[in-house]
């Protein structure tokens, strides 16, 4: 009602040019639901900002880390319901280690629950042959993200986020450590593992398709 | 203590290279940021969706420092990176045609990536669907897939129709902030006649269930969320529901 009554006062003053009409005397309910209307402004905020910097992120986050593209949607979702919720626990400046965590536990969910699909549909369903095999099914990117994704998976779980956030999120050392809640030190030694790993999978592929590293045959 | 160089700075091979590229670029949706803003209730209006997209690029594009925008440059490139280990691939594979042609008749045909590649071999027996991991080289030699580079891509703006979509369930939603839940409930009784099918559905039988409550029919709120649950119980909504219900 008092939204209303608002709302007709500044039609009457659009409609009227120079007639200012005062506003009612401010009830103690009225100023509670300005001030809420305020904090609820400031909330949508701060979260749409955060959907705006982060999403990308977040949904790289997610990918590399192992969600099956069909749930990436869900998950994007997910992760910022999370962050709504908890929206006074994020310390300014420390919203992508907060997304970070919340993703990369998500995305953990979602690979245990595609691997859970992935025993029972090998158990049921009919062989699917070369479904991806032939070239004209898939784009060179998807050829590269399906090795990627082999790569990756591969990985032990604190490998490849330590991998996942230096090489492809361009985070320091530093970041990481906060964000996985670990040492710098510890970061550095996954990372070289990670690294090393990383390359030599990478070589036995080559090596697969009979091309070397210097391209040498 | 010194951060590290980065893999792709640091003489990576073509393939190390463009399977980093691979993970640099992906990119969420349109659709999904639309779809993100409306689960949490803060899609503003038709003109943040219309915008923000392009202003946020922009407007970020501005306030880079030289460090970010050499970085962007990179993943540029990086993304890059995908069409040039084909082409430089191809070049190599042509080289091996004319040096060692029995081994460019293994490498032209069909061949296999390691077991540990192709995804989740859990034993030591011949699993079918390893094969799906296979990579056929011989196509794509001749396959048309120079271009177009894989660059970093501005955030596309959401169709019409979602834009508009959004409008309504925000239109609504503000009705609802406002306590005029039956004003809410007209507005979702239209989104419905114009959408039957509509993208942000889910989003706006949330709303209802919401706006339900809140004009004093507890019941009917109570009964539509029992039956949200029952068809959708592993939405990303369901758990807004469940407080709504009590649960």
């Amino acid at each position: 009602m008092t939204a209303a009554a608002v709302l007709d006062t500044r039609d009457l003053e659009r409609a009227i040019p120079g007639v200012h009409v005062p506003a009612p005397p401010r009830t103690g309910e009225s100023q509670a639901r300005e001030s809420q209307t305020r904090e609820d402004q400031t909330r949508n905020q701060r979260l749409r900002g955060l959907v705006d910097t982060h999403i990308d992120f977040v949904a790289r986050v997610l990918r590399n880390s192992g969600t099956p593209h069909a749930e990436i949607d869900d998950e994007v979702q997910r992760t910022f319901i999370v962050a709504a919720r908890r929206l006074d626990d994020i310390r300014l400046g420390a919203e992508k280690s907060f997304l970070f965590r919340i993703a990369y536990n998500l995305a953990a969910h979602a690979r245990r629950t595609a691997a859970r699909r992935r025993e029972v549909a090998a158990d049921q369903a009919p062989e699917q042959v070369e479904r991806f095999a032939t070239p004209e099914a898939l784009t060179d990117q998807k050829r590269m993200r399906e090795l990627l994704d082999g790569v990756l998976d591969q990985m032990d779980e604190n490998l490849r986020a330590t991998f996942v956030l230096h090489e492809f999120e361009e985070m320091s050392t530093a970041e990481i450590a906060e964000a996985l809640g670990i040492p710098r030190g510890t970061v550095a030694s996954r990372l070289r593992r990670a690294r090393s790993e990383f390359r030599e999978r990478v070589a036995a592929i080559e090596g697969f398709g009979y091309v070397d590293r210097e391209g040498q045959g | 203590m010194r951060d590290p160089v980065r893999l792709r700075d640091e003489g990576a091979s073509a393939l190390e290279r463009a399977l980093l590229a691979a993970g640099t670029s992906y990119r969420s949706s349109s659709e999904t940021r639309t779809k993100t803003l409306a689960a949490l209730g803060v899609a503003g209006s038709a003109t943040l969706l219309a915008g923000a997209a392009q202003a946020t690029t922009l407007g970020s594009l501005a306030k880079m420092t030289w460090g970010k925008l050499l970085a962007a440059v990179s993943i540029v490139g990086a993304a890059a990176a995908v069409p040039g280990y084909y082409a430089w691939q191809r070049h190599q594979t042509a080289k091996h045609r004319a040096s060692a042609p029995v081994a460019v008749a293994v490498a032209a045909s069909s061949v296999e990536v390691p077991d540990w590649l192709s995804a989740p071999a859990q034993s030591e027996q011949v699993n079918p669907r390893a094969r799906r991991g296979s990579i056929n080289y011989a196509p794509l030699a001749g396959a048309p897939n120079d271009a177009p580079a894989h660059a970093v891509r501005p955030v596309a703006r959401p169709s019409v129709t979602l834009a508009h979509e959004l409008s309504s369930i925000d239109a609504a939603r503000g009705m609802l902030a406002r306590g005029d839940a039956a004003g809410a409930l007209a507005r979702l009784d239209a989104y419905g006649r114009a959408y039957p099918h509509g993208r942000l559905s889910l989003e706006a039988e949330v709303l209802r269930i919401d706006a339900l409550d809140e004009n004093g029919r507890g019941d009917v709120a109570r009964a539509r969320a029992a039956a949200f649950l029952q068809r959708h119980p592993h939405s990303v909504l369901a758990a807004r529901v469940r407080t709504r219900l009590g649960d």
